[in-house]
């Protein structure tokens, strides 16, 4: 096999079940776009064109197999009426949840996927990436699964009490945001995109496994079904502790897990036969704090603990690239790949 | 005789019966039977006092150990956190003045560049459930608040939590700042969270480490006899 494959070749080829030149190598690049551009993640989050423009130049310096659009998780909720607050440079978080008050759901109308609040700026950075780099790399759009986006549409505190008290107001805001998650993820396609969900309130830092296959797994397994329906590979992101219910993350249809605190030789003796596995370098101790030869070193571990997990294993950062990650620590990661076969 | 024997034995049943039942019904997230239990802990002539130490916390302590476990998560801690609450609504207005007192004033917060505060949540909630004072500052609290706050309140105990490695130098610049604004003395530190550690603590000249919601409360309980100590030697050398 020469060293000659693009990105998306070796992408393609790897999720084919065909040869490729060397391990897949995709560090989560979201926000952290923003620095390598040099612009403020206000900018960089309400801007399409700036959000692409950041993520071909982040892809330009480091390399990556993927690129990944992402800036906050709340931005579908946004489109349904949740007020966020905009820190000049951080990601945006929930202000007023749409569904602050029970009543308020009646009130939540069907939106439009491809104009209603920011959902338009992920789409211009997808276009603009496929546009710029798009016939060497594939470009993914992330976004929140619909336990997440319920969340962010009624308060994380608030859900969790409904999980119990008013389960069906739950229920309603899934079967909502479930809705927007399916058109969502055909206008990414229509852009030329590729739809990926991640679902941090999903957990299994925060929800136990029963909460998680009652309330989570539905709504995943139809977000993945519909994803696979628009000829894409269904990638499924969940951040935090993953062991508890990594099982049936397998079994939510996904092609590609992405996990972060999880010990790797235990995810592939778990589900490794049936899914590919991707992670898992600390993104705040190793990526952020630690050196380059930490990097290098936790990467191999990773490599040593997953590599030859049967459904494959693409190598990444256990969750979001911190903003102020140092760019020798990126560079030092993909570099672990790159020289992985020598 | 043996009628009143008889009475007081029935009476301390009763006392266990409720306590327990306290105890069970914060596990149990059972908001109704907490605060009909508080209400029979009244009616009983149980000391409000004991009601929250002897019943609520000690269901608040089997919760933090069901999460420690990984038994419960976020949305049950909260349903046992609207129990306990709820009875402590009830027993509130007849909490003497001055019970609870021996236990000292604690500052409590998220550090500066951090936003998880569920944990410092679970220990703010057990230290009230063990009858201290918090005063919570919320989550992502700047050095200088910490300091202003722990001047206002004059002694007692800061605790400050972190879940992220990269604000871990921020807990030192807090034990710098109460040394530079003379108030460390007067105040025991206390740090929790996943990336500290005891080392980390004794390195930053933290007082101890808190591995859990229950350990925090320990080592708040023995700083505030010791602090109690403190302040009776203090009593007895004044003329």
């Amino acid at each position: 096999m020469n060293a000659t494959q693009t990105p998306k070749q070796r992408i393609g080829a790897f999720l084919a079940g065909k040869p490729v030149d060397r391990p897949p190598c995709v560090p989560l690049v979201l926000n952290h776009a923003a620095r390598v551009l040099g612009v403020k993640v206000r900018d960089y989050a309400t801007d399409g064109r700036v959000m692409g423009r950041a993520h071909v130049a982040a892809y330009r310096r480091y390399g990556q197999d993927l690129i990944t659009i992402f800036t906050d998780t709340a931005i579908l909720a946004e489109a349904m009426g949740t007020q966020l607050h905009f820190p000049e440079d951080d990601v945006a978080r929930v202000e007023r949840p749409a569904v602050a008050e029970p009543g308020d759901a009646d009130r939540l109308r069907p939106v439009d996927a491809r104009r209603a609040g920011r959902l338009p700026v992920l789409l211009e950075a997808v276009r603009h990436c496929v546009r710029e780099v798009g016939d060497e790399v594939f470009v993914a759009c992330c976004y929140p699964a619909p336990f997440t986006v319920a969340a962010t549409l009624r308060g994380t505190a608030a859900l969790a009490r409904d999980l119990y008290k008013n389960p069906s107001l739950a229920d309603a805001l899934l079967a909502r945001s479930l809705a927007l998650v399916e058109d969502f993820a055909e206008a990414v396609a229509e852009a030329g995109g590729i739809p990926a969900l991640v679902d941090p309130v999903a957990s299994g830092s925060v929800i136990s496994r029963a909460t998680f296959e009652r309330f989570a797994l539905p709504g995943i397994r139809r977000g993945m079904a519909k994803i696979r329906s628009l000829g894409m590979p269904p990638i499924l992101h969940i951040c935090g502790r993953t062991a508890t219910v990594i099982d049936l993350m397998a079994d939510s249809g996904a092609a590609v897990l992405s996990v972060d605190q999880i010990d790797l030789a235990e995810a592939k003796a778990k589900v490794g036969g049936r899914v590919c596995l991707m992670g898992n370098v600390r993104p705040a101790e190793t990526l952020l704090g630690g050196t380059p030869d930490d990097v290098r070193r936790e990467a191999r571990r990773c490599l040593a603990d997953a590599g030859d997990s049967p459904g494959g294993f693409i190598l990444a950062s256990g969750c979001e690239v911190p903003l102020e990650t140092p760019a020798a620590n990126m560079m030092a990661l993909m570099e672990v790949t790159r020289k992985h076969d020598e | 005789m043996n009628k009143s024997v008889g009475a007081d034995e029935g009476r301390a049943a009763r006392r266990e019966q409720i306590l327990a039942g306290l105890a069970s019904a914060v596990d149990q997230m059972d908001e109704k039977s907490a605060v009909q239990l508080a209400r029979e802990a009244l009616d009983a002539g149980l000391d409000a006092y004991e009601a929250v130490t002897e019943g609520l916390s000690k269901g608040m302590a089997l919760v933090s150990e069901k999460y420690d476990k990984g038994v419960y998560f976020v949305p049950e801690i909260l349903l046992c956190a609207d129990a306990m609450y709820a009875a402590i609504e009830v027993l509130r207005p007849h909490l003497k003045s001055g019970e609870g007192a021996g236990r000292a004033t604690v500052v409590i917060g998220v550090i500066e560049g951090d936003v998880h505060d569920i944990g410092k949540n679970i220990v703010r909630l057990m230290l009230e459930a063990a009858g201290f004072t918090v005063h919570d500052l919320g989550n992502d609290v700047p050095v200088s608040r910490f300091v202003e706050k722990a001047r206002e309140v004059g002694g007692g105990i800061v605790a400050a939590s972190t879940l992220m490695s990269t604000t871990m130098g921020n807990m030192e610049r807090l034990v710098v700042a109460l040394r530079d604004a003379g108030l460390r003395d007067r105040f025991r530190v206390m740090i929790g969270g996943g990336p500290v550690s005891a080392s980390f603590a004794r390195r930053i000249g933290a007082d101890a480490y808190g591995s859990s919601a229950m350990e925090a409360v320990r080592i708040a309980n023995t700083f505030s006899r010791r602090a109690c100590t403190a302040r009776t030697l203090d009593n007895e050398r004044q003329p």
